[in-house]
Formats: structure tokens, C-alpha cells, sequence
């Protein structure tokens, strides 16, 4: 049970009562045990709460950063009206207003609807829902609590889609769909059409034009149909928070971008999240249901706090793709977990794979490295042109072993790794 | 649609607009109070006060004619200055309790009060009644006083043994009753025999104790008298009242303390500044005070600046490297040399130059 502001407000009415008519011991009694017979009362015939029958209903997923309503229909069984209050609770970081209103007769039913804003990545689940009866008086209330389960997926936000119609007009510059065709080493061959002035003598097919009464050319496009392997490394260096968002989010947001691009051009997409064991993968999924499916993927995803284990990535890399694929590593690029667990082991990758590793850079970092005026800032400075030079270092060794490396802030990170991708098909190295 | 639930202009004044309203009356009502009480009050009464309402040139007067006059304002210091030789003035007795006047009475040879109502008067002068108010004005003495000649006196009436300047002076026994303080301030001093009467009044003794009491002096006064606390005051009746007020207390705690609900707890990530590392290395510097590999990071991260811009090779020897930064910038090798391969710094101070230098060398060869 529960009573109400109004119960306290009657007794304060009491204590006029009790000072100027009956002031002894059983005036307080006598008011205050009318006050409890009222109560009682009104406890009797609130409408019971728990017979209440509830169904929910509305949004199952969400962007983070959207807004979501989930519905909760109550039903009323009983004969008695139930006037009050529900409570429908779910996490904070769901961040529901989860306080209604609640007036049903006896037979009856009424819908609120709660709205989300949810504030973090993830699976929320609804808590409980509680209700509050009152009484006809008002004086008191019955009061029970329900679990009636759903759950609210909170996807990736996906921020930079924003750059994609940029990338796709770029893509379609490298097809030849819509403008010039784009000429260059490792692109396939495509058809044959006759000579027109402007072209490149370099692609004229003299065999063709032997056959044929006029010069002809082959015309090229790029290629179409290479595998892409993205791989989340989830251990502890993705929870470093860069801004305001953990490494991995930043991550999460750059692999959209690569998939929604590359499956455009035609490539497949393939995704894993490892650190010590697959956290989440996606594999074989058709172009048209490849965004949904990661998104799904990565909803749930959260950093684990322990070493990302190096071989073990290789080998589940080496495992699924036995065909030559761009190997695209979300990682840090910090020097001790690469130099001691990546690169001794990197050969057995980039014999078969082409290797793209793709780390996110602490905008703080070079904040620091510029700072100057006394010496804690100059010390600071120093400390970061050491971790710049590490950084350097690393990505010199990687280089020099054939892996293409993007080095970028949160927000440059996915264009600049669409942007590589690009590179790398203009080139035909897929 | 969406319903903004902040605040705008107009919702804002119409909540405020009451209680500034009610403010502004208050404020204006106070002004206006304070200008036509204005002035008058300030130093009303006091020895030393110059305003027309004052009374430093009474004192004068009086100490030119040999009377010591002492200022007091406390209870006490009234007490400790009282002897057969003093003339004791009160110029608020009705901020003094009826026990203290009567002592005060009882102890004192002459005393002088301005103005008393009410129970002051009996506890002054027992045979004394107050009648009424007048203004000030000339008034003749019509009694013992007549050698003074008429004077500026109005205020309170008595009626009592010696009644003179139509009652507007009462003498009973050693206590002299004023109706007001006319005749004493500053301003009506010079006019008719108003000089000659506080003279008369306050001069018959070698000392004179000018009393101007403070609200204060009353309750030291009930010390010693019967007081009683707040809680005596209250009738009985309203103990039980209280009672049925703690019920209602306790009734808002249980209101108040019933949840719609549990809380609901969540497990919240691990938060890590991905910066703290590199910022926990430059702390480190800091304490072990190692100049010496700031300064190899700063100089190593300038030197990697600058070989792109001269065109060297990664690898380049140091005396390369210096002889093309001379080149470049026209400073002389040894200066470039010390900058770029010096000694390392000492002091956390020389790090803080070898920066601001590093970067001068490096703007320099970025702009040439």
C-alpha cells in the first residue's frame, strides 16, 4: 500500500481541530484514528492491482540518438475502478519518462505510451511495470509492482552515413557508370567498342581489330565481386574514450561506412568482433540486408577489458576467408600489444590477405604534443611527442611489412578509411 | 510535434510578475516612509549630534556652567556613573521596563525623563496620570518655573503634583516628566527661555548622565526580573495541537518515503580517457624532473619535422642535418647544432627556452 499527500493535510487540518475544540490526549486519538479508519477504507475499495493484465507493444530498435515509444496496454479484469498512477521503469540510460496516468473501469483498458531517448549502445530491457490505486478518498492506495518483459535495441548511430554520397559519386567516377571511364592497372576487362578520338592508343586491342573493319578498344571497369573481411578488435584498447565516445563506437561507426560502400560497389562484406573469442560476426549476408544485420551485430557490443588476442584473430581471420580478401583490422595502434602480439605473427596474413589496419588517434594527443608556456605543459608536450613517435614507429614497421595503415581522429575516421578503400580499388589491389 | 517544456519570456514574467509586484510596492511604500519620516530622527536627543534635532549646543551650555555631562547608552554604564551629585536624562524611557525605571528612580537624585506613556509613568512618578498629546508651542510656565519664562514644549499631558507649561512638565518629587525634547534640540535652543529651562532641568548637579537607552538595555534589565521563556506563552491547548501536528509529519514521511517502484540499477562501461597513458608519462617526467628525455622527445620530434622540409634522408647524420638547417636559415651551425644536439637541459626552466626555440627553428625553416 501507499497513502497520499492528502492524508498528511487532513491530520494538519487535525491539529486545528485538536487545539481549539478537544485539546487532551483523545482529541489526537480520536482525529488521528479517524484519519486511519479512512484510510482503511478507502484501501478497501481502490481497484485491485494485482489482477491488472498487461501487453506491450512499439518500437523494438533504435538509433542511438533518436527517439523511441514503446507502448504498454493495461487491462482491468476486475469490477472496481482503478484510478492512479504506473510507473512503466526501465535503466536510466533508456532515458524513459516513465510516469503515467492511469483511470480504468472495471472491465476496461487504457494505453500509455513511454517514450525512449536512449543515451547509450546496447540491449535495454524493460524493469518492471508498478502501479498505484487509489481510493475513492484519495487518502490511500493499493499498490503492486508486474515484470512485463521487452526489450529495446539501441543500434549504432551510424553518423557518418553523412559521407557516403560523397564516396558513392566517387565510386561511380572510378565505374565509368556515369562519367569518364577510368583507366588504370589491375582494373578487369570489360567489352570492346570502336576508336573514337580521345582515346588512350595504349588500349587499343589490335587482335579485335584485325578481325574487324575498324580500330577497336577494350574498355575496363573496376573490379567487382572481392570479399572484404572487417575485423572489430573489441579488448581493452577500444574502451579508451576519445572525445566522448570509446575507441570502439568511433571504430564501429568507420566499419559501417567501409560496408555501406563496399557492398554498393559490389564487394562482399564480411564482419567479425573479436578480443579473445568472437564477440559478434556477420558472414554471407546479401548486399540489401548487409546494414541491418551489422547494425544488429554491433548494437551489443561493449569493450572487454582484457588483451586482444593477436593469434587468435589471425587464425579466425585465415579460417573464414580462404580466398585472397582486404583484411580491414579496427585497432589501436598502440606499440607494446601490436609489437608483441600482431606483428610477429602478420606474415601468415599478409601472404594470402591485403591487410588495411585502421586506428583511431587521440585529437588530445596532439593538443599536448603543441602545448608550450611552462614546464608542465612543456613536459606534457614531450610525453605526447613521445607516444607520436611510438605511434610513428609502429606504423613505419607496418608499412614496411605491405599493411596499408589510417591513422585518423573519431570524426576523420570514416571517411579517411573510405577514402583508403577507394585508393585501393582505383588501383586494383583488391 | 514537438512541445518545448523550457521556459519562454512571457511564461516566465507571468509567474515572476506577483512576487515583483509585491516587491516593488514594499520597496516604494519603504522609500516613501523613509522621506517623510525622513531626517529628524537622525541623532535625535544625543549631546553630540549637530542636526537640528541634536542637542550638542545644550551640552555646551551646560559644561560651560561647569556640568559634567557623561553620554552613556547602556544599562549598566548608567548604573556605574549614578551618585548623590547626578542628574539622570532619559531620552526613551519607554524603551526601559517599569521595574528598571523604578530603580532607577529609587537610586538617582534628579531625574529627567522625556516623554514617558504608559506603565512608564506610574513607575516613574506614582502620582503622576498621563492626560493626552498637543503640539509644540509657546507655552507659559504658570508654576515654580516662572523664572525661566515661556518656553517651545508640547507632546504628552500629565496631570500630577506640579503641573506647569500646561502639563507638559509634571514635577513629582526628584522626577521631572517632559513632554517632549523641544526645548533641549539644537534647533529651538535659542528661541523664548528654552536655554533658561534645560538649564534649570539638567544643571541643578555637578554631573549630568545623558541616557539614550537601546532596545537592548530592556532585556538586560529582565535578567533579574521574572522572564519567561516562548514556550510559557504558549497555552496548553496547543501541546495537544502539536501532537496531532507530529501525526501529520509522520504521515507525509510515509507519503513521501513510498516509492512507485524499486530504483533501477544498470551496469554502467568502463570509462577510460584513452589519453591517460601518454598524460601519465608526462606526470612522470614531471616528478623524476627528467629534463633530459623531454628534451630528446621534443628535439627528435622537431628533427622529424624538419628533414621532410630540407629534403634529407631519414637517416641523416646530425652534422647534415645542421649544415642544411644553417643553410636555410642563415643562423650560424653552432648555434642550429646546440638547439638541435646540444647538452640537455638542467633545469625544468632551460626545457621550457629549448622548446620556445625548437619551435623558432622550426617556423624558421617552414618559412624560408
Amino acid at each position: 500500500m501507499a497513502i497520499s499527500g492528502r492524508a498528511g493535510l487532513l491530520a494538519l487540518a487535525g491539529a486545528l481541530v485538536v487545539g481549539l475544540l478537544i485539546p487532551s490526549w483523545s482529541g489526537i486519538f480520536l482525529v488521528t484514528g479517524l484519519i486511519l479508519i479512512a484510510m482503511v477504507i478507502d484501501l478497501v475499495l481502490a481497484g485491485a492491482v494485482h489482477r491488472l493484465e498487461f501487453t506491450r507493444g512499439g518500437a523494438q530498435s533504435v538509433r542511438l540518438g533518436e527517439p523511441a515509444a514503446v507502448t504498454l496496454t493495461v487491462r482491468n479484469p476486475g469490477r472496481a475502478r482503478v484510478r492512479g498512477m504506473v510507473r512503466d521503469a526501465w535503466p536510466p540510460s533508456a532515458g524513459a519518462s516513465d510516469r503515467h496516468r492511469l483511470d480504468i473501469p472495471g472491465g476496461g483498458r487504457q494505453t500509455v505510451t513511454t517514450p525512449l531517448q536512449p543515451t547509450r549502445r546496447g540491449d535495454r530491457m524493460a524493469y518492471r511495470v508498478t502501479v498505484r490505486a487509489f481510493g475513492p478518498l484519495g487518502l490511500a492506495a493499493r499498490q503492486g509492482s508486474h515484470t512485463v518483459p521487452w526489450t529495446v535495441r539501441v543500434l549504432p548511430p551510424f553518423t557518418s552515413r553523412k559521407h557516403l554520397p560523397s564516396r558513392l559519386d566517387r565510386l561511380r567516377d572510378l565505374d565509368g557508370r556515369l562519367r569518364t571511364l577510368a583507366r588504370g592497372q589491375g582494373t578487369e576487362f570489360d567489352s570492346l567498342r570502336s576508336y573514337v578520338i580521345g582515346d588512350d592508343v595504349r588500349s587499343i586491342d589490335w587482335r579485335a581489330t584485325a578481325r574487324s573493319s575498324e580500330v577497336m578498344v577494350r574498355t575496363w571497369r573496376p573490379e567487382r565481386d572481392r570479399h572484404l573481411m572487417v575485423v572489430l578488435d573489441t579488448g581493452r584498447t577500444s574502451a579508451g574514450r576519445v572525445g566522448d565516445i570509446p575507441r570502439l563506437d568511433a571504430s564501429m561507426d568507420a566499419a559501417l561506412l567501409l560496408a555501406a560502400l563496399a557492398s554498393r560497389a559490389g564487394d562482399r562484406v564480411d564482419l567479425i568482433a573479436y578480443d579473445r573469442q568472437v564477440r559478434a560476426s556477420v558472414q554471407g549476408t546479401s548486399a540489401a540486408e548487409l546494414l541491418p544485420a551489422l547494425v544488429n551485430g554491433m548494437a551489443t557490443l561493449q569493450p572487454a577489458l582484457v588483451e586482444s588476442d593477436a593469434p587468435g584473430i589471425v587464425a579466425e581471420v585465415m579460417r573464414r576467408s580462404r580466398r585472397r580478401s582486404l583484411v580491414v583490422l579496427l585497432t589501436g595502434l598502440d606499440p607494446d600489444p601490436l609489437e608483441q602480439g600482431l606483428l610477429p605473427i602478420l606474415h601468415t596474413l599478409t601472404s594470402r590477405h591485403l591487410v588495411l589496419l585502421a586506428a583511431v588517434a587521440d585529437p588530445r594527443i596532439n593538443e599536448m604534443a603543441q602545448a608550450r608556456g611552462d614546464a608542465e605543459a612543456v613536459f606534457d608536450a614531450a610525453a605526447a611527442a613521445r607516444a607520436l613517435q611510438e605511434r610513428e614507429h609502429v606504423v613505419g614497421l607496418l608499412r614496411r611489412r605491405g599493411v596499408e595503415v589510417v591513422d585518423a581522429t573519431p570524426e576523420d575516421l570514416a571517411p579517411a578509411l573510405a577514402d583508403a578503400y577507394l585508393a585501393l580499388k582505383a588501383a586494383g589491389r583488391l | 510535434m514537438t512541445t518545448s517544456v523550457s521556459p519562454d519570456a512571457r511564461t516566465i514574467w507571468r509567474a515572476a510578475r506577483a512576487p515583483v509586484l509585491v516587491g516593488l510596492v514594499v520597496l516604494v511604500g519603504a522609500i516613501v516612509i523613509a522621506l517623510v519620516r525622513g531626517g529628524g530622527e537622525d541623532g535625535a536627543v544625543d549631546p553630540e549630534s549637530v542636526s537640528p534635532a541634536g542637542s550638542r549646543a545644550v551640552a555646551r551650555l551646560l559644561q560651560a556652567q561647569g556640568v559634567t555631562v557623561v553620554r552613556v547608552e547602556s544599562w549598566e554604564a548608567v548604573r556605574d556613573n549614578v551618585n548623590s551629585g547626578t542628574t539622570v536624562l532619559i531620552t526613551q524611557p519607554s524603551w526601559l521596563t517599569p521595574t528598571q525605571l523604578s530603580t532607577l528612580r529609587d537610586e538617582v537624585p534628579t531625574l529627567v525623563a522625556i516623554g514617558p506613556v504608559g506603565d512608564s509613568v506610574p513607575a516613574l512618578a506614582p502620582s503622576t496620570r498621563q492626560q493626552g498629546t498637543v503640539a509644540p508651542q509657546n507655552r507659559q510656565p504658570d508654576c515654580a518655573f516662572d523664572a525661566a519664562g515661556s518656553a517651545n514644549i508640547g507632546g504628552v499631558t500629565y496631570d500630577g503634583p506640579t503641573r506647569c507649561y500646561d502639563g507638559t512638565l509634571v514635577r513629582d518629587d526628584h522626577v521631572t516628566l517632559l513632554g517632549d525634547a523641544t526645548p533641549l534640540t539644537n534647533e529651538w535652543l535659542d528661541e523664548e527661555g528654552n536655554a533658561a529651562l534645560s538649564l534649570r532641568l539638567l544643571g541643578q548637579r555637578p554631573t549630568l548622565v545623558w541616557y539614550l537607552p537601546s532596545l537592548s538595555d530592556a532585556a538586560a534589565g529582565d535578567q533579574d526580573g521574572a522572564e519567561r521563556s516562548v514556550y510559557d506563552l504558549i497555552p496548553s491547548a496547543w501541546w495537544f495541537a502539536l501532537g496531532q501536528v507530529a501525526v501529520a509529519v509522520l504521515l507525509f514521511m510515509a507519503w513521501r518515503a513510498r516509492r512507485l517502484g524499486p530504483i533501477v540499477a544498470e551496469p554502467l562501461p568502463v570509462v577510460v580517457r584513452a589519453a591517460e597513458t601518454t598524460e601519465g608519462r608526462a606526470r612522470l617526467y614531471r616528478r623524476a624532473k627528467a629534463t633530459d628525455h623531454a628534451a630528446e622527445a621534443l628535439r627528435r620530434a622537431t628533427i622529424s619535422t624538419l628533414i621532410p622540409l630540407l629534403g634529407l634522408p631519414s637517416d641523416a647524420p646530425p652534422a647534415a642535418i645542421t649544415e642544411s638547417v644553417a643553410a636555410r636559415t642563415g643562423r650560424p651551425g653552432a648555434d642550429v647544432h646546440a638547439v638541435l644536439f646540444g647538452p640537455p637541459p638542467n633545469t625544468e626552466q632551460a626545457l621550457v627556452q629549448l622548446a620556445d626555440a625548437l619551435d623558432a627553428l622550426a617556423n624558421e625553416v617552414g618559412s624560408h
